[in-house]
């Protein structure tokens, strides 16, 4: 019964970007490297290393009513195929097919014009986003209501806080009722009763058998949306299939790679890092290989290196980022009170973290290595995964959850005496 | 179950098609795109649309004290101040209409990058809106004409067309500007002077007739010679513009306008990619 919906076939993308040097970002600088070109006959300057491939032979197909997660490090490829299913850019090789309309969030408020009252903005982000203004007019409403913005729809956005303003952009872009629908990474703005919409409105795109692609940092988001998943690797498919699976392989593999934030601060060429982190491995205080932890159980991260030549007074850390990338928490050797005077050689160290207190999500574990000061970054690598568990908590609530001391400071087991706050700690 | 529309994606090969269709799909994205500049444009000014009007008001009372007092040009027997004006009310139209269309794919990156629409809409939309500001500086142009005792001739009926010319123009120069604007900023750089360049080279400030006879060809090679001529012919009565001056000029407009649309049309495929 289900048709298809998208197929790809070999979709390949090329970007001519290579070392700065050859890029010719003013008139002069492309004429006089064309004047050289002409002089320097033989010498092929663009050569086939000043290309990159962004993707390279994508093929896949959806069926109507499937949901997709796109997942992957920084870099590899995953907007690039977005951009190439919703037009924005054309592939270098390869065709893909898109049966019905298709819809692309690629950004929250693409469009959207800081004089134009919320109002104006929305019939203008709207006949961006391709809907026709009649359209637009019959769902005026609607868009308001969902944005709960009934107020101040005639305010310039400009005066609007950015909740508001991602309200009303998240609004009017959910309302362009599209039978395929790519969305990048936005659903992580937005406060919680927004967010909570959001995936409200994602759920019920699917019950609709809208197609959806998703593509997202966060594995959990990609977990409950999606049944499968495509993992990009260096612009290749690595893996397609179940998504639980594609999730592990992402995970395994992007295991004690260096964390993609780190490469700037170490000039670019990490494997010349004095410091090599080979294995970072996480147990229980028992000694027991874990993955997933309880929320209020300690964690011990047992970290191998190698130091290629005597480092003085290295500081060993190691931070949890959640699966949105923030980083939660650390601890390090020169505040936890161990001070190293030098390592060479190979070596293993060990951390035992206080009772972890992070909310319920995916962390991954950073192990860096800095010098005393905080100065010079030797290593920095994306160590391990592991999942904390807790019923209730999750990142809606914070970082972390601590107890905290309660007491009355007026009326008694709840019997508030102005009776105005009725069944206070009764029923 | 309904059969749906498909979309090809796939490397682009033809240069020639301009796609037209989809163009026509998301017109009301252009009327959306116009109506944002015009709303846009004189937000939190004091005077608003007066602006419009000034501009063209301001250097034509320049002129009429430079030009018209001190160095006595000749104005084909009209009031210099009238003489001047009709000339800037399509020249500001045009210049304001190539200076907002050559930059306008930078000013709207992030739309390149984030959505798809045909790309077209965006320099059309650049050529479109000015006309608002051309129709208040129009308003004045009739108070003037009626202050100085002008009537204008039944050539009038001609005017559109000539201000068609001139968009014609703007939007050719705006294709070529704009596409090359996108890998090369020197463009935004060259914008001002250019137009300050084809400026002294039309009509504005003096009579065609001043002009050596021998450069005349050369001279209506540039089409706002021929728009000029046509407002005053039209409007003030003055000779009409030579049919061969507007031959050439038309065939000019039509070579840049099919060439740039090819260009662009050409340039597309690496916006979001470069700009």
């Amino acid at each position: 019964m289900s048709q298809l919906a998208i197929r790809a076939t070999g979709l390949s993308k090329q970007y001519r970007l290579g070392p700065t040097k050859l890029r010719h970002n003013t008139l002069r600088d492309e004429l006089t490297f064309g004047f050289k070109r002409i002089f320097r006959r033989n010498g092929r300057v663009r050569s086939e290393s000043d290309r990159i491939w962004a993707l390279k032979d994508v093929s896949f197909e959806m069926k109507e009513g499937e949901a997709l997660g796109i997942i992957g490090l920084n870099g590899a490829g995953k907007s690039t195929l977005l951009k190439l299913l919703s037009r924005i850019t054309e592939p270098t090789e390869g065709r893909g097919e898109i049966f019905g309309r298709l819809g692309a969030l690629l950004e929250v408020g693409t469009g959207f014009h800081y004089e134009l009252t919320g109002r104006e903005n929305v019939y203008l982000s709207g006949a961006i986003l391709g809907m026709r203004k009649a359209e637009i007019d019959k769902k005026l409403d609607a868009i308001i209501d969902f944005a709960a913005l009934e107020q101040f729809i005639d305010t310039p956005v400009k005066h609007y806080s950015t909740g508001m303003f991602v309200r009303l952009a998240f609004s009017v872009a959910a309302h362009q009722d599209p039978d395929i629908l790519l969305v990048d990474e936005v659903l992580s703005v937005g406060d919680l009763g927004f967010q909570r919409k959001c995936m409200d409105y994602m759920q019920r795109l699917r019950e609709r058998d809208a197609t959806v692609i998703v593509v997202s940092h966060n594995m959990f988001a990609v977990k409950t949306l999606c049944k499968r998943a495509i993992y990009l690797a260096e612009g290749r498919v690595r893996f397609d299939g179940a998504a639980e699976e594609a999730i592990a392989l992402y995970e395994r593999e992007g295991r004690l790679g260096t964390a993609p934030w780190a490469y700037q601060m170490m000039g670019g060429n990490p494997s010349g890092a004095q410091i090599r982190i080979t294995d970072v491995q996480l147990f229980d205080e028992g000694g027991m290989p874990r993955a997933v932890f309880d929320h209020g159980e300690r964690i011990r991260v047992c970290i191998e290196f190698d130091a290629a030549e005597r480092v003085m007074h290295p500081n060993f850390n190691v931070s949890f980022f959640r699966s949105d990338n923030l980083p939660c928490c650390n601890h390090n050797t020169a505040m936890d009170g161990l001070p190293i005077p030098w390592i060479e050689g190979k070596g293993a160290i060990e951390v035992v973290t206080p009772p972890v207190k992070l909310v319920a999500d995916l962390y991954s574990i950073h192990v860096m290595v800095w010098d005393a000061r905080f100065e010079r970054l030797y290593a920095a690598q994306v160590g391990a995964t592991c999942h904390v568990r807790h019923r209730e908590l999750n990142k809606h609530f914070g970082v972390f959850h601590e107890p905290a001391k309660w007491r009355w400071v007026s009326g008694e087991n709840g019997l508030v005496s102005t009776g105005a706050a009725p069944g206070v700690g009764r029923s | 179950m309904t059969t749906k529309a498909l979309t090809l994606i796939e490397p682009r090969r033809s240069l020639l098609s301009l796609d037209l269709q989809a163009l026509w799909q998301y017109r009301e994205l252009l009327y959306f795109l116009v109506w944002r500049e015009v709303k846009v444009r004189y937000k939190q000014t004091a005077i608003g649309i007066a602006w419009a009007v000034l501009r063209p008001v301001l250097t034509m009372l320049i002129f009429t004290v430079v030009f018209g007092h001190f160095a006595a040009m000749p104005s084909d027997g009209l009031p210099y101040a009238l003489f001047a004006y009709t000339a800037l009310l399509p020249w500001s139209y045009f210049a304001e209409a190539v200076g907002r269309s050559g930059v306008c794919l930078v000013g709207d990156a992030n739309l390149l990058r984030k959505v798809y629409f045909p790309r077209l809409v965006i320099p059309l939309a650049s050529v479109l809106s000015p006309l608002v500001d051309f129709a208040a500086t129009f308003v004045v142009l009739v108070g003037m004409m009626a202050w100085f005792g002008v009537v204008p001739t039944r050539a009038v009926i001609a005017l559109p067309l000539f201000l068609a010319l001139a968009l014609c123009t703007a939007l050719a120069m705006g294709l070529w500007l704009s596409a090359l604007h996108v890998r090369y900023r020197d463009v935004g750089h060259t914008i001002p002077v250019l137009i300050q360049m084809l400026m002294y080279a039309s009509p504005i400030a003096y009579p065609v007739a001043i002009v050596p006879e021998r450069w005349r060809l050369l001279y209506s090679l540039n089409p706002m010679v021929g728009v000029v001529e046509g407002f005053r012919w039209g409007l003030l009565g003055s000779a009409a513009p030579d049919l061969r001056v507007m031959a050439v000029s038309t065939v000019v407009v039509m070579v840049l306008l099919i060439t740039g649309a090819v260009f662009f049309r050409r340039m597309e495929r690496s916006f979001a990619d470069v700009v």
